[in-house]
């Protein structure tokens, strides 16, 4: 076992408080929903075995109890359909990609899960523009399917995720929300005109 | 197509700036030791990013000094020492080169192009004899560009597929694929960059090669019909916009799973930062014009 204050990156004397913390962002940020359809999601999975175990040591060691996160039990598990479609789940779901795909392929009618399952695949083997055009076209085709429109949500949240993540220092973000030296000019200006208005003034030069 | 990769300038602290350019002048320095003075033209933010996270997967301090440089003869520039993975880097970064130089010679068949490569062989005969089997890759993966190009490929996934794989196995760097955990992340880390080079420079050169009538796989992928660049860049939008973004989130996953010993703050913010920011202002340019 790694030293778990290594994995779960807190200094030696760090409270439970703070491993918490560490933990329950360390759990997001490798969660099997943030690798899902993607192949490294064994990796992650593998990790976030690591994780739980450096909390469960430093929890248990600290006071006999043991952790919180259910560990997750694996691939995403599809279902439903008629048996080929089943078929092609299965495979997905073992991870057998080249297969699935070619069992998809030589199908003749398109159906909404069709384009489903295609998408599903394009997205775990890289080719992301295709497997969006398919998952559009699902949820298109089929609107009031949940599974097919989760689907493309996770995908753009994926996107949105990554988007708004912090780097470096962490004292940024790309979206920033906060005000830039433009805005706070035109508050300024607007509350000046305000004031102006009630007969009051706010800065006498503007 | 090479130089999008690059930090988000503004959000990085200067000693970490200063850092990324003492690798980008390391390498620099690294290419002109290993290929010869001329080589050191080729260089370029790519290879540069390459050499900065290899290092990073290594736990050994770098050796950091000030050094004389032809190109700044005023200043002394901070370099990262020579090491296996610059070595290894100046190296591909010459190969690279000189087949991206063939493939513009045998497209446009300009005398330029020939001339520039002249010089470059005997570094890029001497690369091909140090690494062999990435050589090997190389050729093989551009053959499958050129042939997927020459077919008229109707899917800009398929045609950014041999650059990807090229990319990611140029990132697999023997030494450091100890075991198979940073293998397949590595791989997989290098295939998204790859993928996202490939669409965002397409993208970024579809006015141009609608001018030119050359070839774009954007162009081919969503059915270019003579209409306006602009109107046909608002169609393809969403998807591209979509699928670079989602690259880009698929990078930042397997870096997650990378075992980095140092620069973190550095790959973070190219990662997340400059490599999106610039996704963005090539998607976005040209909205004034409308």
């Amino acid at each position: 076992m790694k030293d778990p204050y290594e994995v779960l990156g807190v200094s030696k004397g760090a409270s439970e408080e703070e491993i918490k913390k560490a933990y329950i962002e360390l759990v997001k940020k490798y969660h099997p929903d943030q690798y899902r359809d993607n192949p490294l999601s064994s990796l992650a999975e593998e990790k976030l075995k690591e994780i739980n175990e450096a909390y469960d040591y430093l929890v248990k060691n600290k006071n006999g109890e043991s952790g919180g996160y259910d560990s997750y039990n694996g691939g995403n598990q599809y279902g439903g359909g008629d048996s080929n479609f089943n078929e092609i789940r299965n495979l997905i779901n073992n991870g057998e990609i080249v297969r699935a795909e070619q069992m998809l392929d030589s199908m003749h009618t398109k159906t909404a899960e069709w384009h489903y399952l295609k998408g599903i695949i394009g997205m775990r083997k890289g080719w992301y523009s295709q497997g969006y055009n398919d998952l559009q076209t699902a949820v298109k085709m089929d609107p009031s399917n949940f599974e097919y429109r989760d689907a493309l949500n996770k995908a753009n949240n994926s996107n949105t995720t990554y988007a708004s993540r912090p780097y470096g220092g962490g004292y940024n973000r790309p979206n920033n929300t906060g005000a830039d030296m433009c805005q706070v000019c035109s508050w300024l200006w607007c509350t000046d005109t305000c004031c102006e208005c009630m007969g009051g003034d706010c800065i006498r030069c503007i | 197509m090479f130089g999008y990769v690059f930090p988000d300038k503004p959000e990085m602290k200067i000693k970490e700036f200063e850092l990324f350019r003492a690798y980008y002048c390391g390498l620099c320095k690294s290419i002109g030791r290993n290929c010869g003075q001329v080589s050191r033209f080729t260089l370029n933010y790519d290879c540069s990013f390459l050499s900065i996270v290899l290092s990073s997967l290594k736990g050994d301090p770098e050796s950091i000094k000030p050094e004389k440089c032809i190109a700044h003869p005023l200043n002394k520039r901070l370099m990262v020492g020579e090491s296996n993975v610059l070595e290894y880097v100046s190296y591909i970064n010459i190969m690279l080169s000189y087949y991206k130089l063939l493939d513009d010679y045998n497209d446009e068949g300009s005398i330029k192009h020939k001339g520039l490569m002249i010089p470059l062989k005997p570094a890029f005969k001497k690369a091909l004899k140090q690494y062999p089997k990435k050589g090997d890759v190389i050729t093989k993966r551009l053959d499958e560009l050129s042939a997927i190009e020459k077919s008229g490929c109707k899917s800009i996934d398929e045609a950014a597929d041999p650059f990807a794989k090229l990319t990611g196995d140029m990132f697999m760097y023997e030494p450091l694929c100890t075991d198979e955990n940073t293998k397949k992340a590595l791989s997989w880390f290098g295939y998204n960059i790859g993928k996202w080079i490939y669409i965002i420079d397409a993208y970024d050169d579809i006015e141009k090669d609608i001018k030119n009538k050359s070839f774009n796989p954007i162009l081919l992928s969503f059915c270019y019909n003579n209409e306006k660049a602009i109107d046909f860049k608002n169609k393809v939008k969403d998807n591209i916009k979509f699928t670079l973004t989602y690259t880009l989130s698929e990078v930042g996953k397997a870096f997650e799973l990378l075992e980095i010993k140092k620069n973190r703050e550095i790959i973070e913010n190219i990662v997340y930062g400059g490599m999106y920011k610039k996704t963005l202002q090539i998607i976005n340019k040209g909205e004034k014009d409308k």
